[in-house]
């Protein structure tokens, strides 16, 4: 137990707490999101994460940008990886739902049967990068760690109180925050919007009131995809590796912390997220970090029993979203 | 040496319960009951076959620090049996991933199928753990290339174990000696993975290092963010830090703390040997030192480094001499006459000889003599783990 450790660098913990949470967050959206609508969750999310990594380390190489690019490549590289990543993440979780759950709801399936779906298109990701690629295109594809080379080299830009602030954990968690608000904004001041909430509060009324329900589903999973892929990016910036099976832990900490926040509620997704990564920092720095999970979901355990639909409730269908 | 005449390899035949080929027993008898101890193994009429296995993490993250020793047993078997054309001995690869969950059912498949007569393995400390129970029981003798945990031989000895390397213990005092004596550092950062491997190799560093321990840590498989971490190394602000572990764990705890502005020297054990470690690293590996109880392929004499270079195209990398003396012990049973695993157990134990890398004999234990066993302390430069010198032990 080192209290003298925490206490003394309080400020600087809670901002890697954070930066650590911010991602999480993002990517918690995407099983909210999805959950919130279809009562389903949505467990290849973690692999729409790493597909989005994996691109990000693709368009580098296609620019062949390093550590000693200029300003001009560094610039337009990180640009198109954020467009690319977002646009592949969203993609994947769109093929994951068109080929995967839409035929089983076609057909009625009972929601063990999604579950079970979802566990498999999980892995069939996690093999194609993991294996199957690496049969055809060979390395860097296979379950060796990948490093992506670190475009923006970390600084520290300011100092408040002792906390240095750096120009990756200001991204990080900028572009997170920035991301959850227009998402918030989207879903409830748009027109598509009002259309997933309708949908996630009593989809046969919304269906009598001319919605598109599987226009709606495919919406979400693209939203949550995207968010997924904006993750993906800030993630590479700010660790610079990623993996076959990179999505995994995320994937299982996110879910964590839309379930902390309240399922189905995309302002709990953020709470939760930010919460988790704090939670999972302080207790490295108190205990050490081989406790972090173990700390994280004692947390998770103790939250959902004095409130069993997490701190804000499940509420995507409601007003407040 | 027994031998059997042909009504008795009937009767052994009809009561065999493995299901094992009985012409291949009653061939591995009559080889036996032959004794022969000539160089070509007896081999005057084919019989001489059998299966090594090598089994280690031959894809993932760790990868580099298996498949060299893997390539080494290649070359040594290439090498033999172009001299030996009337043997058979094939090597076959287990990849585990260095996953014991996945080593148990490769190491299971070896000891029911009577072809094998050996294993090369495990390659990490973990993974030869869960398995070694399996392959005592099966009476398959172990040579591991670089399985370097403590109390796989001094506290749970198994009788078919050994290994070519020296143990934890022997890498740690070097490690202390090298953080003291060499770095002259005063105050030293320990970290450590939680591994079979990380956890035992630190804690024999801080006992050795004692007061010098300004601060210690643990991490887990599989973590990519060591912020915690990181701010703990910077608030002890030591001299130098060590980390016992894994390359797919070293490469973002480096970076991120180079990137914390920690620059002091970084020092890792055999965990790290190979070229995982820089890669995944990127540049801030760069300067940091490994340790090994391997010796450099260019120091081991002869043409190794150099045939082994020619064979794949690049350096010999980690163990890859280990791997190549490992797989010449075995060759050199086979030779002697050994057709079943008790004789190459019993040949295994009795062996003395001069290795690659160095003389073997093993001790009841299954490691050889700590005064045989060297440990070196590699750098990375450009990107490339160079032998940077010896360490006293």
């Amino acid at each position: 137990m080192d209290f003298t450790s925490l206490i003394d660098n309080l400020g600087s913990h809670t901002v890697d707490g954070l930066t650590k949470g911010a991602i999480y967050a993002l990517v918690a959206l995407g099983y909210t999101l999805v959950y919130g609508v279809l009562r389903l969750i949505n467990f290849a999310h973690s692999e729409v994460f790493m597909v989005g990594t994996w691109t990000v380390f693709g368009v580098y190489a296609v620019f062949n940008a390093t550590a000693a690019s200029g300003v001009g490549t560094v610039i337009l590289a990180t640009s198109v990886a954020l467009i690319a990543a977002t646009l592949a993440s969203a993609g994947t979780a769109l093929a994951v739902e068109r080929i995967a759950y839409r035929p089983l709801r076609k057909k009625n399936a009972p929601p063990l049967i999604f579950l079970i779906t979802a566990i498999g298109c999980s892995l069939v990701l996690v093999e194609l990068f993991g294996h199957v690629f690496r049969q055809f295109f060979g390395p860097p594809f296979g379950r060796a760690l990948v490093s992506i080379p670190t475009l923006i080299d970390t600084k520290v830009l300011f100092t408040v109180g002792g906390v240095s602030i750096t120009n990756i954990q200001l991204i990080v968690i900028f572009g997170a925050v920035l991301m959850m608000v227009l998402l918030d904004l989207f879903v409830n001041y748009s027109r598509l919007g009002r259309g997933v909430r309708a949908v996630a509060q009593d989809p046969d009324t919304a269906a009598l009131m001319g919605v598109n329900q599987d226009r709606v589903i495919m919406l979400v999973f693209v939203l949550g995809g995207a968010m997924a892929g904006v993750a993906a990016m800030l993630y590479t910036l700010r660790y610079d590796i990623t993996k076959f099976d990179i999505g995994f832990l995320i994937g299982v900490k996110a879910f964590t912390a839309a379930v902390l926040g309240g399922i189905g509620n995309l302002r709990g997704a953020l709470v939760g997220g930010l919460l988790l990564g704090v939670v999972e920092v302080y207790s490295s720095t108190l205990f050490s970090s081989n406790w972090e999970d173990v700390t994280a979901f004692v947390v998770l355990i103790a939250v959902l029993m004095f409130r069993p639909t997490g701190i804000l409730g499940e509420s995507l269908g409601k007003a407040r979203a | 040496m027994y031998s059997l005449d042909q009504q008795e390899v009937i009767v052994l035949r009809r009561s065999t319960r493995f299901g094992f080929s009985a012409v291949a027993l009653a061939l591995a008898v009559s080889a036996s009951a032959c004794g022969t101890t000539d160089e070509n193994g007896g081999g005057d009429d084919g019989d001489c076959a059998a299966t090594i296995g090598i089994m280690g993490a031959l894809s993932g993250s760790n990868a580099s620090i298996v498949i060299p020793s893997v390539n080494g047993a290649k070359m040594a078997l290439t090498e033999w049996s172009a001299e030996n054309e009337d043997c058979d001995i094939k090597l076959q690869e287990f990849d585990t991933e260095g996953d014991p969950a996945k080593a148990t059912p490769a190491a299971t498949q070896m000891a029911t199928n009577e072809d094998f007569l050996g294993v090369i393995g495990g390659a990490f400390s973990g993974e030869t753990r869960a398995t070694k129970g399996i392959f005592d029981d099966a009476g398959l003798t172990m040579i591991s290339q670089s399985a370097t945990a403590t109390d796989l031989t001094l506290e749970d000895p198994a009788s078919v174990f050994h290994r070519v390397i020296g143990y934890d213990d022997v890498q740690g005092v070097a490690i202390a000696n090298y953080l003291r004596e060499v770095l002259q550092a005063k105050k030293i950062f320990v970290v450590d993975d939680s591994t079979a491997y990380g956890e035992p190799l630190a804690n024999t560093v801080k006992t050795e290092l004692g007061d010098l321990v300004a601060d210690s840590d643990k991490t887990q498989e599989g973590q990519t963010d060591f912020a915690a971490v990181v701010s703990k190394v910077e608030a002890a602000a030591p001299d130098a830090v060590f980390y016992a572990g894994y390359a797919a764990e070293a490469g973002p705890f480096l970076k991120q703390l180079r990137d914390a502005g920690v620059e002091e020297p970084f020092v890792g054990g055999d965990g790290l040997y190979g070229a995982d470690f820089p890669k995944a690293a990127g540049a801030a590996s760069e300067g940091a030192i490994v340790t090994c109880p391997c010796l450099p392929a260019e120091e081991a004499g002869g043409t190794f480094a150099a045939d082994y270079e020619a064979e794949y195209g690049e350096a010999p990398g980690a163990y890859a001499a280990e791997g190549y003396d490992a797989m010449n012990i075995f060759l050199a049973a086979f030779a002697d006459g050994a057709r079943d695993r008790e004789a190459v157990e019993k040949f295994v134990d009795a062996y003395e000889g001069q290795g690659l890398t160095k003389t073997y004999k093993f001790d009841e234990k299954g490691d050889v003599a700590e005064e045989n066993v060297v440990i070196w302390a590699y750098k990375v430069t450009d990107g490339a783990l160079v032998a940077d010198q010896e360490v006293p032990k």
